[in-house]
């Protein structure tokens, strides 16, 4: 495969001279008559098109077809010649497509017949076809600059197709020497040069065209090599549909192309819009369309030995089409299939009903688009899934915030590179939500499997909650001050101070009412610290277990937390009131019975007696143990 | 890729090599002992690779079909009998028939032949063989080339001087020329002996089979993987960019896009993501045997019970219908989906795209997809209904833009029908009407077809006296006016032939009372 081959320069030269305005001599009815029409009415007479008109459709049909399959890397010259020569384009992308050639072409218009013919030669259009080779293109260009030091691999090749009226066989030898000559002197010229390239190989494709019913003054002679850089070919072709049928293999054999004949292609209600204008709109008959295409996209088939030859297709032109037939798919499932290859196409003819039902029905594709693209660059989408994996927890059992819908709105916008106040906004509110369910003791989708028993208690959820949510908030604060703040929340939310503030007031009241409460109510209190003290011992153990496997539990400096401690607070923050309101589980209404019954009988504490103030401190032992806790947090000198 | 394994089972391979040691080794046996090693290599890395067993000597036969169970491949090795002469190209036409009737044409396969360099006597022989291959119709074609992307390993159980004493190794390189240069002879280094075979079919080893193993990335998320079958370099344009590229060891993903954005686009090669636990610290990616298969299952239960990132990704491509892109190189990408093998099993697998900026042009530039969020407005709408893609491309293709074609006289025909269909239907039509005009007008005066123009003009003015009586005023006018245009254009006077000029329709007010404006 070669980008810079022959076929990335093609320059047309199409002769403009008097004589081209001559007529092919083929006849054209442009006066059907239609059904229904007034009966006597004399159809206006037959036109022809000139050699000119000829010449020019054919060799636009050439590039129609190139441009459609490749839109890029192929580029036509189109060069007129007459008194001198006006070359319509140039080699850039911009100036390679059909509207810009017949713009041109229109400009240029039909030959004057009347002009001299002395003064016109085909020869100033092939000098400045040889000039024009030498010109660089861009893709040339971009390539020299990307390989720097080995620029000279970037080949310089072209292909002259020239479409002219020839007087002999020695005037085409003219021609022939003229162009290597030119070939030669600009060679010269282009080593000289930075912005030039020597041409290392030409193509010379000289057609002889000439009126349907004259003897042709020029043989046929198949491709020879005039020298290492030229090498020529003469078609002697009539004029009318016989050259646009020449330049149709042509450009089949410069561009590697094959024909492929979709059969029958049923009539779809889609289609059928397309009918409307016609007479047989009812009429229901498959249809065929022939594509043209790259030949490598028959590799494949031929390789398989399953050719589906179609013989020679319906042009009766000699190229052979492999026919597929049409398959509607069953579903619209949406699939990947492999694929080995996707070609571009242009149909054989293309503004034939069946072409542009086939085409249509492809291009009308529901789907949405846009014009240009996104101009967003690919780093930008790697910079996305950076930021989107800095905590990315593999499997749902590993997480507990990525399982809460409630945690959404904050880790949805934290992964941001930027937040607006608004996203602060929201995640705030996402973190003052979750203290809310915490004081609510909302349960958590904490997962239990692997775990013995019911997994962890609330309180314990909660933390792990809380860390991991610190894990996911830290992963970004970098990313700017406005992530920073949902950090500082987060750490205010969670840390202890302002809670301890508040549960010591709550406390306080509580301990007023205390005062005049009943004794059941101490009795259950006193039950309550005796569960906690068993739980504790839980927790102590389970929380070494937790700091071995979880590093999360440490990674919080602002908030030191002993793992037994915001349990503790946790069971605090629940009134006993509402909580004897609420669901008791069998276990304490046996226990509150049967302290209640014991506590009639067994001999009032020593520590109750004791008491100033009807008050005692209990289990001064914990003190010693764990610091000043216990009575920082108030609890044990409740009773 | 499948290999096909072709062992010469003729006499000469049973001539006995002098090894120290009492016992006495025949070639065969050596090149046994070769296969041995390249089956256990392929046993341990290469589980999911197919491998077929062809003896040969005036006769071939296939001993063992393609197969993954490597335990048959090897006990079939101890079963070989002794026959009599070498006959290679019969036995190049069965591998042919053997690989095109499992795989066809299209999957590459590699074939490993293992002879002594004795190339046979007379006809059949390989001598005989190359002297005649010019003299051949397309019946009795020869072998070679393969007609299936391959590569043709030659295992010589001789050294270099042996084969360079006769012309064999010349008749071997002439084989792998005639498979289009696709391939290599391996010769002992050194006396015949087991150690030195070992070392042979090692080469063949790093050389064809080593595994290909990458890093999988996304952001931060990691796995190790095997990707399978190993991706082979590619040349982009033997010109301009002779050296062949091969595909990164990280592979790193770039974003995800949905299943029917990317649409099946075409690819050079699709592979085998596998996960795969690395052999403790030394991660020895190859070479050899590895002797340590137990350590290594141990490894790989193990690395069950971790979570990988690839089951992640499968899982969720598969769930949300899309692609992962993942860039291979520089400018070089290629797709990771979920590809589904039976109704309940399906695997990762990853697809090459062709080197280049755009490899799919519905795509756009690679370079330019990017995330949705920078979008300013999101391209799939609110409601996930629409898609930014097929991108439109700049200029249309002639089938999308209704280009005027007369080289069939129907073409031509058929738009001036319409013109006529439409000059019957004014003035109810005079948009159409005047837009099918200018689109021949414009096509006329490009094609220098200006007799066309006065003819169509002719024909106007004739369906002016046609019309009824019941027909709008406005007809008459409007056919009077676009006949006179064309008449005007058809003189190819720059002042009335400009192709940008468009013959507009004429201003008439049948509203009021004033007719007689014209």
């Amino acid at each position: 495969m070669k980008i810079f081959s022959e076929s990335h320069k093609t320059v047309f030269v199409v002769d403009h001279c008097p004589y081209m305005a001559e007529s092919c001599r083929q006849h054209v009815e442009f006066d059907m008559l239609v059904k229904n029409r007034t009966q006597g009415i004399i159809p206006l007479a037959p036109i022809s098109k000139s050699l000119w008109t000829c010449s020019v459709e054919s060799s636009m049909e050439y590039c129609r077809i190139m441009y459609d399959i490749f839109p890029f890397r192929k580029l036509v010259n189109f060069i007129v010649s007459d008194s001198g020569a006006h070359v319509l384009n140039s080699w850039t992308q911009e100036d390679q497509n059909l509207q810009e050639l017949m713009a041109a072409l229109a400009a240029v218009g039909p030959p004057n017949p009347r002009a001299d013919p002395e003064c016109c030669s085909i020869l100033h259009g092939l000098v400045a076809a040889v000039e024009t080779l030498c010109k660089i293109t861009e893709y040339q260009h971009e390539a020299r600059t990307l390989l720097m030091e080995n620029a000279e691999r970037v080949g310089n090749r072209g292909r002259i197709i020239c479409i002219t009226n020839a007087k002999s066989d020695s005037h085409v030898r003219m021609l022939e020497d003229c162009v290597q000559e030119t070939i030669h002197e600009h060679n010269k010229l282009a080593a000289n040069s930075d912005h030039l390239m020597q041409i290392q190989k030409c193509e010379l494709v000289l057609i002889h065209t000439y009126p349907v019913g004259e003897d042709s003054l020029v043989s046929d002679r198949s491709k020879k090599e005039l020298s290492p850089v030229l090498t020529s070919e003469v078609h002697s072709v009539r004029a009318g549909r016989h050259l646009a049928t020449k330049l149709n293999i042509l450009v089949q054999q410069h561009f590697d192309l094959a024909s492929t004949t979709i059969t029958n292609i049923p009539m779809k209600p889609t289609f059928s819009v397309f009918d409307q204008e016609e007479q047989h709109a009812n009429t229901s008959a498959n249809y065929d369309v022939e594509l043209l295409h790259h030949k490598d996209a028959h590799v494949d088939f031929l390789k398989s030995g399953d050719t589906h030859l179609g013989g020679s297709s319906r042009e009766g032109s000699f190229k052979e089409t492999i026919t597929l037939k049409w398959c509607t798919p069953r579903t619209n499932n949406i699939e990947l299939h492999y694929c080995t290859g996707a070609y571009r196409i242009s149909p054989v003819d293309v503004n034939s009903r069946p072409s542009s039902c086939l085409t249509n029905f492809l291009l009308n594709d529901p789907r949405y688009k846009i014009d240009g693209s996104l101009e967003i660059p690919l780093e930008r989408a790697k910079d996305q899934l950076e930021k989107h994996t800095r905590y990315w927890p593999m499997i749902i059992s590993q997480t507990t915030i990525f399982n809460m819908q409630a945690v959404v709105p904050l880790a949805s916008v934290i992964v941001k590179e930027s937040l607006t106040e608004e996203d602060v906004l929201n995640c705030q509110k996402t973190i003052y939500n979750l203290v809310d369910m915490e004081r609510k003791n909302d349960p958590l989708p904490i997962s239990t499997v692997g775990t013995r028993g019911k997994g962890p208690k609330r309180d314990e959820q909660y933390r792990i909650m809380w860390n991991e949510l610190e894990t996911l908030v830290r992963a970004h604060i970098n990313n700017s001050e406005k992530h920073q703040r949902v950090l500082e929340c987060l750490m205010a939310c969670r840390s202890k101070p302002p809670e301890e503030e508040e549960r010591k007031k709550r406390g306080r009241k509580r301990e007023d009412k205390e005062d005049k409460s009943e004794k059941a109510v101490k009795d259950y209190e006193l039950e309550k610290t005796w569960q906690d003290l068993e739980r504790l011992k839980g927790i102590l153990e389970r929380g070494k277990e937790e700091l071995a496997e979880a590093e999360i539990i440490k990674d919080s400096p602002d908030s030191p937390e002993p793992p037994n401690k915001k349990p503790l607070v946790e069971m605090d923050e629940t009134p006993p009131v509402e909580k004897s309101k609420g669901p008791v589980s069998l276990l304490t209404l046996w226990s509150n019975r049967i302290n209640t019954a014991n506590s009639r009988k067994h001999q009032e504490f020593a520590g109750r007696l004791n008491s100033v103030n009807n008050r005692a401190e209990l289990y001064q032992h914990l003190k010693e143990e764990n610091g000043m806790e216990t009575t920082e947090n108030g609890k044990a000198s409740r009773q | 890729m499948p290999t096909v394994v072709v062992m010469d089972v003729s006499l000469s391979m049973t001539r006995p090599v002098s090894v120290e040691g009492s016992e006495e080794y025949q070639r065969k046996h050596l090149a046994a002992h070769g296969l041995t090693m390249l089956f256990e290599h392929m046993a341990t890395n290469y589980k999911l690779e197919f491998t077929a067993l062809v003896v040969f000597s005036s006769l071939w036969e296939l001993m063992v079909p393609f197969t993954r169970d490597y335990n048959t491949l090897q006990e079939a090795l101890s079963n070989m009998d002794d026959y009599d002469k070498t006959c290679l190209e019969s036995a190049l036409v069965g591998v042919c028939n053997i690989v095109q009737q499992e795989w066809g044409g299209a999957i590459p396969c590699q074939v490993v032949l293992v002879t002594d360099g004795c190339l046979g006597i007379g006809r059949g022989s390989l001598r005989h063989s190359l002297a005649t291959h010019n003299q051949r119709s397309e019946s009795n074609r020869f072998p070679l080339p393969f007609p299936f992307p391959s590569k043709l390993y030659i295992m010589c159980m001789a050294n270099l001087e042996e084969l360079q004493s006769t012309d064999s190794l010349d008749c071997l390189e002439r084989l792998i020329d005639l498979n289009n240069g696709e391939g290599q002879i391996f010769t002992i280094d050194g006396p015949l002996c087991l150690k030195n075979v070992q070392s042979m079919f090692g080469k063949l080893i790093d050389l064809a089979y080593t595994p290909f193993h990458a890093v999988l990335k996304c952001g931060h998320l990691t796995a190790d993987v095997q990707v399978f079958p190993r991706p082979e370099p590619f040349v982009v344009d033997e010109e301009i960019d002779p050296i062949p590229k091969v595909i990164n060891t990280d592979l790193e993903i770039v974003g995800f896009i949905d299943i029917a954005d990317i649409s099946s686009p075409p690819v050079l090669s699709r592979h085998l993501v596998l996960p795969i636990a690395l052999n403790k610290e030394g991660d020895e990616v190859g070479t050899g045997i590895t002797d340590d298969n137990e350590d290594e299952n141990s490894a790989n239960q193990i690395a069950g019970k971790i979570p990988n990132f690839c089951v992640l990704l499968h899982g969720s491509l598969k769930v949300e219908g899309m692609v992962a892109i993942v860039q291979l190189g520089p400018e070089w990408h290629g797709m990771l989906y979920s590809q589904a093998d039976s109704k309940k099993k399906s695997n990762l697998m990853m697809s090459l795209f062709e080197p280049g900026p755009e490899p799919l042009p519905w795509l756009g530039k690679m370079g330019q997809l990017g995330p949705i969020s920078d979008a300013k407005e999101n391209p799939y709408g609110e409601d996930d209904n629409k898609s930014p893609f097929p991108l439109q491309p700049k200029n249309k293709r002639s089938y999308a833009q209704n280009v005027t074609v007369w080289i069939k006289p129907s073409g031509l025909q058929t738009d001036v029908q319409k013109i006529l269909r439409n000059a019957r239907k004014l003035p109810e039509k005079t948009q159409t009407f005047y837009k099918e005009l200018n689109r021949l007008r414009k096509a006329a005066l490009a094609f220098g077809f200006l007799d066309l123009l006065k003819g169509v003009a002719d024909m106007l003015e004739r369906e002016c006296t046609l019309l009824p009586d019941t027909a709008h005023p406005d007809a008459a006018f409007q056919l009077t006016h676009a006949a006179q245009q064309l008449k005007l254009a058809s003189t190819g006077t720059s002042e009335y032939a400009g192709y940008d000029h468009n013959i507009t329709p004429l201003q008439t007010d049948f509203s009021g009372s004033s007719t007689e404006r014209m």
